[in-house]
């Protein structure tokens, strides 16, 4: 797996490189902007970006911008987004464009080094990796006025639901929820049929029609 | 208990002459009274001695105007009050028919009034000193304020960013090495165990600082203007809220951040207070005003004076020389309010 970085921090670059080149991850070039970011993107055609949202010139949301931008001239790029802080506008922009995988994760989740590594994995084989956060928002209870098609849901199959929308596979849910992958796939059936969404052929696709489910609950 | 302008005016009565006119209108009426008391020919004498006194009293009272059109008018003024007064004990004393001062009063009146319609064509400052320099005092306050409020804003963006860069950064750091240390440990469980829960703490600093910055100054309304730092609101709002803002230009940074902390506020009130409404946010920018519209379909009954989320609001609004309304009839919902001026 090759791998590029943008991120202007030397602290945290450095460490992100050392982390990865330890996992036998491939860090191929790095950029402390986003001009610098589309430059080795298209250099080195790497199989996923690892990109900082706030980088200079202006330090607000360059990261995004460039990564979108990326996203754009390359669809295969996964792109990984590691952030300060979470802002669903911010995913919403990523998921709208691209074949490759989509992540967005708080940068502190690094720390948890299988779980960071199963997400750079994901993301560079095109599957996407969503931090509980933005999910969460996503998901949260939303006590509208009248009953909405997640209040159907079982707190079970909300958990799945959860853990779809990150990005995990059933395995992995399986694995976080301590049952079976038959016992998942189940409950994943279940939410598809409750909320009228058709059966998707693999993961990513499965994270989008969700995702889509979900904005379109929240724009309601 | 004399009125202050009564007092005022008593100063102005020139001593001496007071005591010698005083005396002239006792004399008078003494001659009359022991001349056998027939027509009170002495209120005569006292009008004259009241007119010579109120004449004085009146040019001093004009004399403490600055000179000007200040000092012009209250000349004429004084002089049209004495006269009138004059003309009314006049009429008293003469018999009182047909009540003739009517002319003068309307005279002076009219006089005055051309008078000061001319010097208002003129563009005079009838203000004083002590008014006009009041006023600018008022003017430099009111742009130092805002200076200061400028000022805090950005402070505020640059501590947030600090926070970003600095102690933000470290922590995220400090994870990453304890996670690393933590894999290099796998056949020292105990420890292991410890630097994992290292690792939660440094996390959840790093949660609580994040809360922290969005508080101060939240990252997406530094990027991407008020209207998308709303709509992030609205979407984490408990309750269902649709988001209607048309903002063609990015208001101040100090604009931005109130309404931002208004609508916040008020929607944070609206899950506690009416969790099973709907709420509605209108933001308008015209020319020079920012208005804001926070709306919710629930009980109502909202007491302004209640909750001290809306007093902060309130003042942080009144810094700006905003307006905070607040109506809430109970059964017809809350409706929150703001006017930001934002002149540009």
């Amino acid at each position: 797996m090759r791998v590029v970085i943008a991120e202007d921090q030397l602290l945290l670059r450095e460490g992100l490189i050392a982390l990865l080149r330890e996992h036998e991850v491939e860090v191929v070039a790095q950029a402390e902007d986003g001009e610098g970011l589309l430059r080795i993107v298209g250099a080195h055609k790497p199989d996923l970006a690892i990109v900082d949202v706030r980088l200079p010139p202006t330090f607000t949301d360059e990261g995004i911008r460039a990564a979108v931008e990326a996203r754009h001239r390359h669809p295969d790029l996964g792109v990984l987004i590691l952030s300060q802080y979470v802002e669903p506008v911010y995913t919403a922009e990523l998921l709208a464009g691209g074949e490759g995988g989509v992540g967005y994760l708080l940068k502190e989740r690094v720390g948890d080094i299988p779980a960071f590594l199963d997400a750079v994995r994901r993301v560079a084989a095109g599957g996407t990796a969503l931090d509980r956060e933005v999910v969460a928002e996503l998901v949260g209870e939303r006590r509208g006025v009248e009953e909405g098609p997640l209040d159907s849901l079982s707190p079970r199959e909300r958990e799945v639901l959860s853990l779809m929308a990150e990005g995990r596979t059933n395995n992995a849910i399986a694995e976080a929820l301590v049952v079976t992958p038959g016992a998942v796939e189940k409950h994943v059936s279940n939410i598809f049929g409750k909320l009228n969404l058709p059966a998707a052929a693999d993961d990513h696709r499965r994270v989008l029609a969700v995702l889509a489910f979900l904005r379109a609950t929240d724009a309601a | 208990m004399t009125p202050p302008w009564a007092a005022a005016l008593w100063r102005l009565v020139p001593r001496v002459p007071a005591q010698i006119g005083g005396g002239l209108a006792l004399l008078s009426f003494i001659i009359w009274a022991l001349t056998g008391a027939g027509s009170p020919w002495f209120l005569w004498t006292w009008l004259a001695v009241w007119l010579a006194l109120a004449l004085v009293v009146a040019w001093r009272w004009s004399r403490l105007a600055p000179p000007g059109p200040r000092r012009s008018v209250e000349t004429l003024g004084a002089f049209a009050v004495v006269l009138s007064i004059n003309a009314i004990f006049n009429w008293a004393i003469g018999g009182a028919g047909y009540f003739w001062p009517i002319w003068v009063i309307l005279g002076f009146g009219i006089a005055f009034s051309v008078y000061l319609v001319y010097l208002r064509n003129r563009g005079a400052d009838l203000r004083s000193r002590g008014e006009r320099e009041l006023t600018e005092r008022v003017e430099t306050l009111t742009e130092t304020r805002r200076g200061a409020l400028d000022v805090q804003a950005a402070e505020l963006r640059r501590i947030e960013r600090d926070l970003h860069d600095g102690a933000q950064a470290r922590l995220v750091a400090l994870s990453m090495q304890l996670g690393r240390a933590e894999e290099g440990l796998a056949d020292r469980p105990e420890i292991a165990a410890l630097v994992r829960q290292a690792r939660v703490e440094a996390t959840a600093a790093n949660a609580e600082l994040r809360d922290l910055a969005r508080g101060i100054a939240p990252p997406v309304l530094t990027d991407r203007g008020l209207a998308a730092a709303v709509e992030a609101l609205g979407s984490r709002a408990p309750v269902p809220v649709t988001v209607d803002a048309q903002i063609g230009r990015r208001p101040a940074p100090v604009i931005e951040s109130a309404a931002y902390f208004v609508v916040a506020e008020s929607l944070t009130n609206v899950a506690k207070h009416a969790p099973n409404s709907r709420a509605g946010v209108t933001i308008r920018l015209d020319r020079d005003e920012l208005d804001v519209v926070v709306a919710d379909d629930g009980p109502g009954g909202a007491d302004a004076a209640a909750g001290s989320g809306l007093d902060g609001l309130r003042r942080r609004v009144a810094a700006l020389d905003g307006d905070l309304s607040i109506s809430s009839p109970r059964g017809e919902g809350t409706r929150i309010e703001v006017k930001l001026p934002c002149g540009s």
